[in-house]
């Protein structure tokens, strides 16, 4: 349950409502295309608010395995960046690729979930 | 500089470089933003015979990683344009190379072409279905010909073979401090995968919808010279096949055209054979090069870029997706 409701996530699906429905059919031109990235950056932030946490748990476990010991997500995928560079793993290597390629669909699915479908 | 005074220099410069009077009309700003100005407008001569024309100005921002990955000046684009045309390639027709006693800045003028440029608009539109038709061979012969300009007209460009590309590339990520395993393992395996049997030729550097005009008969005309370098001519063709500038379309081809189609018209108008797996090398890497961009774009700084250029950093997975589809395709 979060401190303060409603929830984050919540909120910005209400400023996404307002924006769409009321002010994107009056508007026109540039403020027409700014108000639309706009929208679409906020639905970025409800995402990655309601699915990176979870992701996050799961691509440290996938590293963890990659990489040989713990650490937090972030320092672990900057070691594989590392072991990959320094050629010091196969580029073939299945986990190692089956790794990335989720790493990016979970990417994905909070930054522009309809771009694997296209 | 009002609007007065512009039009005052630019009738003294387009007098200067013509040797006879104009009158200017109908300024108008074609694009905003920090990075290039576009004004169009009208010129009149002492008959009232009217030329419609463009001028482009130079970026003022020194671009940090200038000297790793190629760009020309404006000057240079406009020398490279005159050589293009020349070689059958349609490129705006160059008026006049700014100089310093214009006093308007870097930059040149050339005659203004009408037509569609939007990638979205030019791969939907039901008005271009017919030029759609004709596009891919069109691309083909448009890059044979920039691929035939003799390399001594455009001393300036930045040589590069496929090899060294990639380690720019390598290097402009270093710059940045990028540090993403998908990024790395798409640099190695570009390092290891370089194409042999390479030609060595003028590219354009961003041959791409978005980057032409288009006409309900076709391409009217090839913009955006400022990313030439001399390299492996694939690497033109393979740019253009890349998912990000098909705008949602069919076809791989920039959203309207088949491969076949491209490639066929390419051997035709060159005399040079297509490998589709050597397209395939510079569209693979292609994507990594609009990866590293889009960071680049979306690191610039909110204040600098705004809104639209800062969401562009979210996009980076889009063209890393498309790579492992075609490398493990």
């Amino acid at each position: 349950m979060p401190q303060s409701m409603p929830s984050a996530p919540l909120l910005l699906t209400a400023a996404v409502k307002y924006l769409e429905e009321e002010l994107l059919p009056i508007l026109t031109g540039y403020h027409r295309f700014q108000t639309r990235v706009t929208a679409n950056v906020l639905n970025i932030v409800r995402r990655e608010i309601e699915l990176r946490d979870a992701q996050s748990t799961a691509e440290r476990a996938r590293l963890r395995a990659l990489v040989g010991h713990d650490g937090d997500t972030e320092t672990l995928s900057g070691e594989l960046s590392q072991l990959i560079r320094r050629d010091a793993i196969d580029l073939n290597n299945e986990n190692l690729r089956a790794h990335l390629r989720q790493s990016l669909a979970d990417a994905l699915a909070i930054n522009n979930p309809k771009w694997p479908k296209q | 500089m009002n609007d007065d005074d512009f039009s005052a220099r630019l009738e003294a410069a387009l007098a200067r470089h013509s040797g006879k009077p104009w009158k200017v009309h109908d300024l108008q700003r074609l694009t905003g933003g920090a990075n290039r100005t576009t004004i169009s407008f009208d010129a009149a001569d002492a008959s009232e015979q009217r030329r419609r024309l463009i001028i482009q100005f130079g970026t003022a921002i020194e671009d940090p990683v200038a000297g790793i990955v190629p760009e020309i000046t404006t000057a240079q684009q406009a020398r490279l344009m005159i050589a293009a045309e020349r070689a059958g390639a349609p490129a705006p027709r160059v008026v006049a190379i700014l100089e310093p006693e214009d006093a308007l800045g870097e930059g040149y003028i050339t005659e203004r072409v009408a037509g569609e440029t939007l990638g979205s608009r030019i791969v939907r539109d039901e008005r271009f279905a017919a030029a759609r038709r004709v596009m891919a061979r069109q691309c083909g012969e448009i890059l044979a010909a920039i691929h035939r300009i003799d390399l001594a007209e455009a001393p300036f460009l930045m040589r590069q073979d496929a090899a060294e590309h990639v380690a720019a590339h390598r290097r402009l990520v270093d710059y940045y401090g990028f540090r993403l395993p998908a990024l790395e393992l798409a640099l190695r395996w570009a390092a290891e995968n370089v194409p042999r049997n390479q030609r060595h030729t003028v590219l354009h550097g961003d041959f791409r919808s978005g980057n032409m005009i288009v006409g309900e008969e076709g391409i009217r005309c090839i913009l955006d010279w400022e990313l030439a370098q001399s390299g492996d001519p694939m690497q033109d063709l393979g740019w253009l096949c890349i998912k990000t500038w098909r705008f949602g379309g069919a076809g791989p081809v920039g959203g309207f055209g088949s491969r076949e189609d491209l490639f066929a018209a390419y051997e035709g108008a060159s005399g040079h054979p297509v490998d589709p797996r050597h397209v395939r090398f510079w569209e693979a890497f292609g994507n990594v090069k609009w990866a590293i961009d889009c960071l680049r774009l979306g690191m610039r700084g909110i204040e600098e870029i705004g809104i639209e250029r800062s969401a562009i950093g979210r996009r980076i997975e889009e063209p890393l997706w498309d790579f492992f589809n075609l490398i493990e395709g």
